[in-house]
């Protein structure tokens, strides 16, 4: 088929439409998206780069930033292990409850992120289920409540209540990703593997890995996107203590309220860049998970013959 | 010696996929599973892989002697051909046939120069020596099924089992690579099933063939036996075209059309109603009446494209249409036209005196 051929009339509208939509389309995406993008690093630069530099390497600021990749780091790995296990679960075997895990995985999408930070702030609490049970008046395991008593272990508004919350938030991200990939595989491959002799590791770290890196590694972005923009739930379980619970979204809240707006915009940057990189990543994830693909459809493409 | 199931039932919910399956293929044996979609011959195969198990009770799969029933699929030593091949998708064709060499335990595990020196070898057998670096998204399906059987040869299994190995190749490459196959087992002589819905497949290739149906052998034998002395209707009907002649057995004969008929395996002396079996290639058409044996007959439609000429027939006394099969100089002998009348001669006739709906 010509494709340069004109295309019969009734699919087509006129060029004075296709401008029209095209110019609004445009005229919003640079309104809502570019216009806002642009203005925090104009902003961000607006008393000079050294102001930029004292506001991000304010002590409090590296503060909210280590905070963030702490939360990050350990959100992003666990999720990562969680997703794999759930998303290999769930596409290669069949079991009582499949449906059920499928539905809460996606939880976290569906509560607003408020109500998963006052759900851990409900149970971890100091006045909590299990901070009741970990007072010393009540103590249901004295033992433990005594050494974390002694450590001052706390979890809300504590750096471990922000990574739970991260945890929980970011939670659907690998195994949203996985699952379809998976199930679009099938068994035949690991069923080759077991029969060939390979042993669970082995099929898993030979087989099925090799088979979901570019899925694995798109998921592993977003969850890392999510895990440091995430605002909310962080927001009720940090009690936003300045330099000790601040995440970076947290910090830039502060320095906003505090009318430090080149300093908010400095901070925001931050997150803002980390937006871009992400969204490059994500750019050449997707072209080489492209390719691959369009690998497997040559494969079908080829005739079947000697 | 040879590679044995004993009792195998499976079920899953209210279906039973195999209903006590007893087999046993002898060492170096070519068998193949024949049978329809659902008949739980692909399941048979791979309840003997190991990759479903059967329903506790007493089954049993015997590997040489040794009861294999609860060892798992990574340790039986079986190598298995999936209908669609199943390469791993990112590893060259030398990779995946040195697969299952590299995943062995270090202990035995053939070192480097030795599993380069096999793979090239099988690749030798499988004639893909210059692809060895290809992904499996490179080669044409016919190739690819050859790397799936290499692979599965590459671990040295005790018994192969290829589960329609030629399912999803069209008609030429079928034929060129069922004749390898053929050729490779006379080589290897390795004890070999494989499952396949073609009766062409089963009686071309295998050495014996067992037609399940419903979950249970109907009849196992040599592609003579089964074709030439088939144990049902429903394995005659399988094996090929068929015709149905309702008629009426009685005292070891049937009538159709007027027409008696010896019917030789039918019993009893009281007249009932029958079912005539007659392959399309057993009915003969002239155009005399000849002696008692013919019935007359219109020719509906000729189709005389390759060796042999299929003719649509309609009987003249009611009954509905049949097939004949003739010779190309059969057919151009008599030259039959559509629309003409001509003499039906039933050359071999079978009637089943049981059950006979298919």
């Amino acid at each position: 088929m010509n494709v340069n051929a004109p295309l019969p009339r009734s699919t087509t509208e006129s060029p004075l439409v296709r401008r029209l939509l095209i110019g609004v389309a445009l005229a919003f995406l640079s309104l809502f998206l570019f216009l806002p993008l642009i203005s925090v690093f104009v902003q961000a630069l607006a008393k000079g780069l050294a102001f930029y530099w004292h506001s991000v390497s304010d002590p409090m600021a590296l503060s909210a930033i280590k905070l963030t990749c702490l939360a990050a780091g350990i959100a992003v790995p666990l999720n990562c292990v969680f997703g794999v296990c759930a998303a290999w679960a769930i596409a290669k075997f069949d079991f009582r409850g499949r449906n059920i895990l499928l539905t809460l995985i996606d939880l976290p999408f569906s509560v607003s992120p408020v109500i998963s930070g006052l759900i851990y702030v409900l149970v971890f609490g100091a006045q909590g289920w299990l901070g009741l049970y970990l007072n010393a008046d009540h103590p249901a395991l004295p033992r433990l409540a005594n050494w974390l008593n002694d450590h001052d272990f706390k979890i809300i508004f504590a750096p471990p209540g922000i990574v739970l919350a991260t945890i929980f938030v970011t939670i659907p991200f690998v195994a949203r990703e996985l699952i379809p990939l998976m199930l679009a595989q099938g068994r035949t491959e690991e069923e080759a593997a077991r029969v060939l002799g390979a042993g669970g590791w082995q099929t898993f770290w030979r087989v099925t890995l090799p088979n979901i890196k570019w899925g694995l590694l798109y998921g592993i972005i977003l969850c890392n996107a999510r895990a440091m923009g995430e605002f909310g739930a962080v927001s009720v379980v940090s009690g936003k203590i300045r330099g000790r619970t601040n995440t970076l979204p947290l910090h830039i809240e502060a320095l906003y309220d505090d009318y430090n707006f080149t300093g908010a915009f400095a901070a925001a940057s931050l997150l803002a860049l980390l937006a871009l990189v992400t969204l490059g990543l994500k750019t050449w994830v997707e072209y080489k998970n492209a390719a691959a693909l369009s690998l497997e459809s040559q494969e079908r493409m080829v005739p079947t013959s000697l | 010696m040879s590679v044995e199931v004993k009792n195998i039932t499976k079920k899953y919910g209210r279906f039973t996929a195999l209903d006590n399956i007893n087999l046993k293929v002898e060492s170096g044996e070519l068998v193949a599973l024949l049978g329809p979609s659902g008949s739980g011959k692909t399941t048979l195969l791979r309840t003997i892989a190991g990759l479903e198990f059967p329903d506790p009770g007493n089954a049993q799969v015997l590997f040489y002697g040794e009861d294999v029933t609860a060892i798992p699929a990574s340790e039986r030593k079986a190598g298995f051909a999936f209908q669609h091949y199943a390469l791993f998708r990112h590893l060259s064709v030398f990779e995946n046939i040195a697969f299952g060499l590299r995943v062995r335990p270090k202990a035995t595990r053939p070192r480097e120069t030795e599993i380069r020196a096999r793979v090239e070898k099988l690749l030798n057998l499988i004639q893909l020596e210059p692809l060895g670096e290809r992904l499996p998204s490179q080669l044409s399906g016919g190739q690819r099924q050859r790397v799936a059987l290499a692979r599965a040869l590459a671990v040295e299994p005790k018994v192969l089992l290829l589960d329609e190995p030629f399912g999803a190749l069209d008609a030429k490459v079928r034929k060129d690579l069922r004749r390898w196959l053929r050729q490779l087992h006379r080589e290897i002589h390795l004890t070999t099933l494989f499952v396949t819905h073609d009766q062409e497949e089963a009686l071309e290739v295998a050495d014996r063939v067992a037609i399940l149906r419903d979950g249970h052998i109907e009849q196992i034998g040599t592609p003579e036996e089964i074709y030439d002395h088939p144990a049902s209707p429903f394995v005659y009907d399988f094996l090929g075209n068929v015709n149905l002649f309702s008629g009426r057995v009685k005292d070891g004969s049937v009538v159709i059309s007027g027409t008696e008929y010896a019917a030789p395996g039918t019993a009893g002396d009281t007249e009932a109603e029958a079912i005539a079996f007659v392959r399309p290639h057993d009915v003969r058409i002239t155009r005399e009446p000849g002696d008692q044996k013919t019935f007359p007959a219109l020719i509906v439609r000729c189709n005389a494209a390759g060796p042999i000429a299929n003719l649509e027939l309609e009987r003249l006394n009611g009954g509905g249409q049949f097939s004949a099969q003739l010779s190309k100089e059969e057919f151009q002998q008599l030259q039959p036209k559509a629309g003409e009348q001509v003499f039906v001669e039933l050359k071999k006739v079978k009637v089943f005196s049981e059950d006979y709906s298919i």
